[in-house]
């Protein structure tokens, strides 16, 4: 449908136009609306700060318990509801893509960059509780702020893409990662500080991405420093999933329309 | 100048089983074998929607593809637009495409029909300025502007498929595919739509069209291509393919009312049709005729028993389908008796006025109150031609035995003439 040389920046306007369907798809009808952004961090921190502070305390280094949790909590929301969004892109749309040609990774991106704005609205609450609680923005904040969301951003195309695709070919994959996210969750430091894991067994806890990933927006956002080590492995690990999901969606993507 | 579309051998493979095994699946399967019930037949049909298909076609031409459903047509469309790729062969296309292949189908419900209009234009590969310029040409097309920032799901089928057709033909690709899509949409907006294909295909658009609805095949088409069971039978102008379209079509009904015809025989067992002959005015079997020469149709029919007073009935088909004529013996006031024995029946039209194409003719054997059909039969195929050759010649029903007249008054005389045909 559309010569070669065109279609990335046709896919540009696709992608866009389909960013604000999901968007007004997802809002539209409802009384809270893109508050909603923030309503599910929200309650999830305001559960963990009773539990976590009141009956198991948890230390946080000298940091508010809510900042703690709060900006923990958004990004790993970014990648839990971006991932699943994205499995279930292709399949929710089967419709569409079994009867028009389009890039199909459009849709996958979509259901990524819908979430992003979710993330974003989130963001600006943390801006203000760090207001509120009077943290100052770090140098190393702003600098490393992107690069963090950028390592992020290539694990969960990887994941979201490559799982877009398998979940094609097997509606497994959609309950299944359900599942690998809840187990996921505890194994990241959203609840708790890395530092409770032991030292030897740190290099096991690091080759999961998002354990890096999130211990280095603590880094910059509350502890005003720069990110550890982990920030490294965890890009290197990001970049090769992206690789391979981008890899295997690209390389079975012109059966999906076969298989609806 | 090199084609703008090639297939080269190509075939199509579709798995119809389970396109995945699951795991209950395996094990349900496991037990069974081991039971010995079934020896690993696993569920794997193998359908083949396309089988060694070639064709071309040039720049600015229009090509239909015609036959039954199920034959591989909207699978060529598929391979065209991309949607699916070939298992063996190739498909070329040269030049941007666009497909018409199902309407609407981008549409999001909760959208309103503005913000359709930018979603379902993406989809089909334009950019947001492109659309924005084509705007008020798409709103216009479709009709709907006092609908337009409702959301789509309060629409009326009829007005998503103007939308979308709105959308979808504002591209002016190079290369446009036309499904079955425009069934939908009332009869002013159809037109409307072969208006537009048409002012495309006038500007070097190329076509390739699917429908079962010749008329708007030989409308569009100069050729067409006819498609059974996934392999190109034949490939021709457009008026051809289609007769032979309508022949494959009449048969198989013909086939099916025969089989009809034959539990009414067992259940009479008096009467059958042998033969339905179309003859000319010397009693010669027929395959062609002019439309101002008078033809004959002739039944032959072979009775068990005495029937006393009985009706027939004889209709004229056209090969499109269209019932051209149905005349009866019972409104004629025509009274027929059958007894035991052979006999014959015949319908003389003189002339027969059947303008030019094929037809063939189809009896029935009447009960004496003309309320139950007993005995059934169809001539072969024959070919009427005009008695002037036209270049319009199937736009027309039938050639009236007719008289042209002309009045005028000049000043000084009143002048009357006429020629009779």
């Amino acid at each position: 449908m559309l010569t070669q040389t065109n279609n990335l920046h046709k896919m540009r306007d696709l992608v866009w136009a389909w960013t604000v369907r999901t968007l007004r798809g997802r809002y539209q009808q409802s009384a809270l609306g893109w508050l909603w952004a923030i309503v599910q961090p929200v309650a999830t921190v305001a559960i963990f700060a009773v539990v976590f502070t009141r009956i198991v305390p948890v230390d946080t280094g000298g940091v508010p318990y809510i900042l703690f949790s709060y900006s923990a909590v958004i990004p790993w929301t970014l990648l839990a509801s971006s991932v699943t969004d994205m499995a279930t892109s292709l399949v929710h749309n089967m419709n569409l893509v079994g009867k028009i040609y389009f890039p199909r990774e459009a849709l996958p991106v979509a259901a990524l960059l819908a979430r992003l704005v979710d993330f974003l609205i989130s963001f600006i609450l943390l801006v203000i509780l760090m207001m509120i609680y009077q943290i100052p923005f770090s140098l190393q904040g702003l600098f490393f702020l992107p690069l963090i969301l950028l390592i992020q951003m290539a694990l969960i195309l990887g994941l979201g893409i490559g799982s877009a695709a398998l979940n094609v070919f097997y509606r497994d994959v959609d309950p299944l990662l359900k599942l690998v996210i809840q187990v996921w969750f505890y194994a990241s430091p959203i609840l708790y500080p890395p530092s409770l894991v032991p030292e030897q067994w740190k290099w096991l806890y690091f080759l999961n991405p998002m354990a890096g990933i999130i211990a280095s927006y603590r880094d910059v956002l509350v502890y005003s420093r720069m990110p550890g080590e982990y920030l490294w492995s965890a890009a290197g690990i990001s970049a090769l999933i992206f690789v391979a999901g981008v890899w295997f969606f690209k390389r079975v993507e012109y059966q999906f329309a076969d298989i609806v | 100048m090199t084609p703008v579309i090639r297939f080269t051998n190509v075939s199509k493979r579709y798995n119809l089983g389970l396109t995945r095994t699951s795991l209950p699946s395996i094990l349900s399967q496991w037990v069974k074998s081991s039971l010995g019930r079934q020896r690993g037949m696993a569920d794997k049909k193998i359908h083949w929607a396309l089988q060694n298909v070639s064709f071309a076609m040039e720049k600015g031409q229009s090509l239909a593809l015609v036959g039954p459903n199920g034959a591989g047509k909207s699978t060529i469309l598929k391979l065209l637009a991309k949607i699916t790729n070939p298992t063996v062969g190739t498909v070329e296309v040269n030049g941007q495409l666009s497909a018409l292949i199902e309407l609407g189908a981008g549409f999001h419900p909760d959208l309103t029909g503005r913000e359709n209009i930018y979603l379902n234009g993406t989809i089909l590969g334009l950019t947001y300025k492109e659309i924005q310029k084509k705007y008020d040409e798409i709103v216009a097309f479709s009709e709907i502007e006092e609908f337009i920032d409702t959301p789509v799901k309060r629409y009326s089928s009829g007005m998503a498929v103007r939308l979308g057709f709105a959308v979808a033909s504002c591209i002016e690709p190079q290369i446009l595919l036309v499904d079955e899509v425009l069934a939908v949409g009332d009869a002013s907006f159809r037109q409307k739509c072969i208006e537009r294909i048409k002012s495309l295909l006038n500007n070097g658009t190329s076509l390739i069209f699917v429908s079962h609805d010749m008329g708007l095949v030989r409308a569009l088409c100069e050729r067409a291509l006819y498609i059974e069971r996934g392999q190109l039978q034949a490939s021709g102008t457009s008026a051809e393919i289609i007769d032979m379209y309508n022949r494959v079509l009449e048969k198989k009904r013909i086939e099916k009312m025969s089989g009809l015809d034959k539990g009414m025989d067992e259940a009479n067992a008096g009467i059958e049709v042998t033969h339905v002959d179309v003859l000319d005015v010397n009693g010669n079997i027929i395959r062609e005729a002019r439309t101002n020469q008078p033809v004959v149709i002739r039944v032959k029919y072979t009775a068990y028993k005495d029937f006393g007073k009985a009706n027939a009935i004889i209709l004229i088909h056209r090969s499109d389908g269209l019932l051209c004529c149905n005349i009866r013996t019972h409104l004629d006031q025509f009274s027929m008796s059958i007894e035991k024995g052979e006999g014959e029946y015949f319908l003389k039209l003189d002339p027969s006025q059947l303008f030019g194409s094929m037809y063939y003719a189809e009896t029935w054997i009447m009960n004496s109150d003309d309320s139950d059909g007993i005995a059934f039969g169809v001539s072969e195929w024959f070919e009427v031609r005009n008695s002037i050759q036209g270049h319009e010649a199937h736009k027309a029903v039938f050639e009236p035995n007719r008289t042209w007249g002309q009045n005028r008054v000049t000043h000084n005389d009143r002048v009357t003439a006429g020629s009779t045909v």
